[in-house]
């Protein structure tokens, strides 16, 4: 059964043994953060299960962030998405464990549990999104995953756990209700087993809220109406392709990607765009990124909700408020927040903060000319394979930043894309990268799925 | 020693709450409730996953206040955030306007005493208010603990920054009355309600260094501040002390400022654009309109009635004090004699106003009903005294003075009714006409008194003098 044969062919999940699959499976992997029972729901999804990352606002159900800052707060809202999924008879099951605000890259950031890869427990899920990843790959029954993105977190456990993620156009899909990691970066997407089941669940979360500023007015396409392309002409950057550090079976599955495209008769053709390159995109992206996050993580100091100490034990509130944040805050976040102020700071904002915003346009424009010439670009969606926890935890901070080389750059320029299975490398799946222009979700949704209708190798 | 000896320099900051039905960011009410932290959401509390949205009404005030403050007006204008750690923050950041605040540049003519002075304004911007902190069982600095109320996190602030153009605190305080009465013009600010206009100001003397003093609430409270500070000063100067650069908090209640903190490096606040809220046009179209709606603005009003009307600075400065007695002045002047009808208005209805504590829309007293008054003063049928006397009965409890000229009776008497008062008057007084008789000219006042209180105040004391002198000749 999938997420097709459940909402187009009147299909019921029946939600004892989804229950009951999810809870063993979760078990063994340890995706989830919260489970909870998800209740019957009527509409368009017929009752379909979804789940949602840690740090998307449920009304009534613990969401932490992955931060022990917000161990045991309840929100009194639930975010837009949720909103709109329970609306159009989607049913709920819980959260999904995550790098604490969203700052890591394969999930071993978390204030709670270390998920496990489905496809060997040995090794990383990936991350942010990384619980969100695992959970779809694990189970055998359909659901629609709820992710977020702000630097690649939902390309990287998409690609890792060999499941399909989308990340749409930033605005395409409200905010509200998600915990910030970076407001100008922060996508919420979704991760399903199939292109149609990430299509159908954007279908439905995307689309104007007056409670998020940010969202577009446009009308929203029926992504799920998949279509076969022809005649594409599908770009590679070069800054991609070349990049130091891609694994061999990696490569090898892309160029096979890029074979299968020509043998299906569409075009490929090389682009040359030098700010994707690792010397500017990252830097731009982490400089953004950090500034704005050390912003959204100053509310957190024990006042009013999330971790609290006693007043009567401390002199002033600075105190109190350094004793909690030194307390809930994880080591990433704090580097995060020390490096984010200091690069907003009087004297060194125009170099930085100023100077990334400016990087940040110059990428949008350089995207903006290669999709003049091509109808999408392609990559692969992670340098690697998913790494083993070990080894995953004893990378330095920069190493794993240079992981999102691929990433940034589309994410960077709120540009739309997607990420699907494109074969196995050591055991371990891979995954290829399809990146459009803005408000192109229905482009590449439909080129991901001419991708995967292709005779597989 | 005196302002001229010593070189003053301040410039203000302040405030203007705005009476939105809305919060800045959010669907609360912005007024205040009988409990604490009830006009609350998760937006203006800060709670992780909620987001502001712009109430659009606050932009249209915050240009149309530029406009009448002669800024330029920018085309595209951002919101920021200001981090800094403080309880009464919900998000530990304000969102404020950095870079692009909505007015630059802008200008106001004063007019302190008999001069005028041109006080150059710096910028406008949009803000959102803090929550308020309740201190108890001592001020900041000795009470026990601290409660936070959040009804007023999210009140929608003007901030209107000045030139360090003034020169003393009498300038200063010139400056908060014409910028409030502008404010009340553009029906922005209303002295009545329970929103406030505060200010902060920075004061140096002879050049020296300078000295922010914060929270002085009113137009009063400003110029007893800088006075204060002026003074302290000056005072140091005396001992050859330094002025040191410090922050200080007025305190109203004992009309002084106290030291807040010393001098630190600039405070940085790690300003960057709030991504939540997107970037808000003001183009030519949204500028034109709230022009338009800019109504004639005190300043123009003084000269266009000196002018129009002919009539002294002090009379024509009392009556654009407001604008609906400015109107009712206009529209009373179309059927009277305008000189009577300004000094009436501001002469008389003022002071049983001021008497009263209320401003003239607050009074409810009609206009016709002023121009009844006014009416049978011009044709002499009232005396000023009794028109007073109505006039104090309306304005205390609001009603028809037509009733209470005819149930009191309070017209001028008729002819043959004040003759008939002069002979009472005479055969009473037979002393008193005796007294004229062998020269003293004084008893005939003794026998007005006499008439005036025969009559009840209804005589006209010149014409029952006149029948007086006819009768004893």
């Amino acid at each position: 059964m999938n997420v097709k044969e459940v909402v187009e062919e009147g299909e019921q999940v029946d939600h004892e043994k989804f229950l009951e699959e999810l809870k063993e499976k979760n078990q063994e992997f340890n995706f989830m953060r919260e489970i909870e029972d998800g209740e019957n729901n009527s509409g368009e999804l017929n009752d379909i299960p979804f789940v949602a990352k840690d740090a998307i606002c449920t009304q009534n159900t613990t969401t932490s962030a992955g931060s022990k800052i917000l161990e045991n707060y309840t929100p009194v809202f639930d975010a837009t998405v949720v909103e709109r999924l329970k609306e159009a008879g989607a049913s709920f099951y819980g959260k999904t464990h995550q790098d604490e605000f969203g700052f890591g890259t394969f999930s071993t950031n978390c204030a709670f549990e270390t998920p496990k890869n489905p496809h060997d427990p040995e090794r990383a899920v990936g991350g942010s999104s990384g619980g969100a990843g695992a959970v779809v790959a694990a189970m055998d029954q359909p659901l629609i995953s709820i992710g977020e993105s702000t630097g690649g977190s939902i390309t990287n456990p998409a690609a890792y756990n060999g499941v399909v993620g989308i990340t749409p156009t930033y605005g395409r899909v409200s905010r509200y209700g998600l915990v910030d990691y970076a407001n100008s970066l922060d996508k919420i997407g979704v991760l399903a087993k199939t292109v149609y089941g990430a299509a159908k669940g954007l279908e439905v979360i995307a689309g104007e809220d007056e409670n998020d500023q940010t969202t577009s007015s446009r009308e929203v396409e029926e992504y799920s109406d998949l279509e076969e392309k022809d005649d594409l002409t599908i770009g590679v950057p070069k800054q991609y392709a070349e990049l130091e550090g891609i694994e061999e079976g990696v490569k090898e599955n892309f160029e096979e990607s890029l074979e299968k495209f020509r043998s299906m008769g569409h075009e490929v053709e090389y682009l040359d765009m030098p700010l994707l390159s690792a010397d500017y995109a990252v830097p731009a992206y982490y400089v953004l990124a950090m500034s704005e996050a050390s912003t959204n993580l100053a509310k957190m100091s024990g006042m009013r909700y999330g971790l609290e100490k006693d007043p009567e034990d401390f002199d002033d509130f600075n105190e109190y408020f350094s004793q909690v944040r030194s307390e809930g805050f994880g080591e990433e976040a704090k580097r995060r927040i020390l490096v984010g102020t200091y690069t907003r700071q009087a004297g060194y904002r125009d170099q930085y903060y100023i100077k990334a915003a400016e990087v940040r346009q110059k990428i949008i424009d350089q995207f903006k000319e290669a999709f003049n010439q091509v109808d999408v670009l392609v990559s692969p969606s992670m340098p690697n394979i998913a790494p083993k926890i070990e080894e995953a935890e004893e990378m330095s901070p920069t190493e794993i930043y240079a992981m999102d080389t691929l990433t940034v750059g589309p994410n960077l320029a709120g540009m739309p894309m997607i990420s699907v299975p494109n074969g196995k490398s050591e055991g371990m799946p891979t995954g290829l990268h399809i990146i459009g222009d803005h408000f192109e979700e229905k482009k590449i949704l439909d080129t991901a799925y001419t991708y995967s209708q292709g005779d597989s190798k | 020693m005196s302002d001229s000896e010593t070189d003053v320099m301040i410039g203000l900051e302040t405030h203007v709450q705005l009476d939105t039905k809305t919060k800045l960011f959010c669907g609360c009410p912005n007024e205040e409730a009988e409990e604490p932290n009830t006009h609350v959401c998760e937006t203006c509390l800060g709670h992780p996953g909620s987001k502001p949205r712009l109430n659009k009404k606050v932009l249209k005030q915050a240009v149309k206040t530029s406009q009448a403050l002669q800024c330029d007006i920018n085309e595209d204008v951002f919101f920021s955030r200001k981090t800094y750690f403080y309880p009464d923050m919900s998000k530990s950041y304000q969102i404020t306007q950095y870079e692009i605040p909505v007015g630059e540049d802008g200008e106001i003519e004063v007019k302190v005493g008999d001069e005028r002075k041109d006080i150059g304004i710096t910028r406008l911007h949009i803000e959102e208010d803090p929550a308020k902190m309740k201190h108890v069982g001592g001020d900041i600095g000795d009470s026990n603990y601290t409660r936070v109320d959040y009804n007023r996190a999210g009140t929608p602030l003007l901030e209107i920054v000045t030139e360090p153009d003034f020169e003393s605190p009498k300038e200063a305080r010139a400056y908060l009355q014409q910028l409030a009465q502008m404010l009340e013009y553009l029906k922005i600010y209303f002295p009545e309600s329970d929103y406030s206009i505060k200010s902060d100001a920075n004061i140096s003397i002879d050049g020296g260094q300078r000295v922010e003093v914060k929270n002085i609430t009113g137009t009063a409270g400003i110029e007893k501040a800088l006075s204060y500070e002026i003074s302290r000063q000056k005072q140091l100067k005396k001992r050859g002390r330094e002025v040191e650069q410090q922050t200080r908090n007025y305190n109203a209640n004992q009309e002084i400022t106290e030291m807040m903190r010393e001098k630190e490096t600039e405070k940085d606040y790690g300003y960057i654009f709030d991504p939540d809220l997107t970037r808000q046009e003001l183009d030519q179209e949204f500028r034109e309109k709230t022009w338009e709606e800019i109504p004639e603005l005190p300043h123009e009003k003084f000269d266009r009635f000196k002018q129009e009307y002919g009539l002294k600075d002090k009379l024509v400065e009392s009556l654009v004090t407001e604008p609906e007695l400015a109107d009712d002045f206009e529209k009373l002047s179309r059927d009277h004699e305008s000189d009577l009808v300004a000094s009436f208005l501001t002469g008389d209805l003022k002071k049983v106003l001021n008497y009263n504590d209320k401003t003239y829309s607050e009074s409810e007293v009609e206009r016709g009903w002023l121009g009844y008054l006014i009416g049978l003063l011009e044709e002499d049928k009232i005396s000023d005294r009794n028109a007073e006397k109505v006039l104090r009965e309306i304005v205390e409890e609001p009603q028809n003075p037509e009733n209470i000229v005819e149930e009191q009776d309070l017209l001028k008497a008729e002819d043959d009714e004040i003759s008939e008062f002069v002979e009472e008057a005479i055969e009473e007084n037979p002393d008193a006409v005796e007294d004229y008789n062998s020269g003293d000219e004084e008893a005939v006042n003794f026998l007005v008194g006499q008439v005036m209180s025969i009559s009840q105040g209804k005589a006209d004391p010149k014409t029952a003098r006149e029948r007086i002198l006819e009768e004893l000749e």
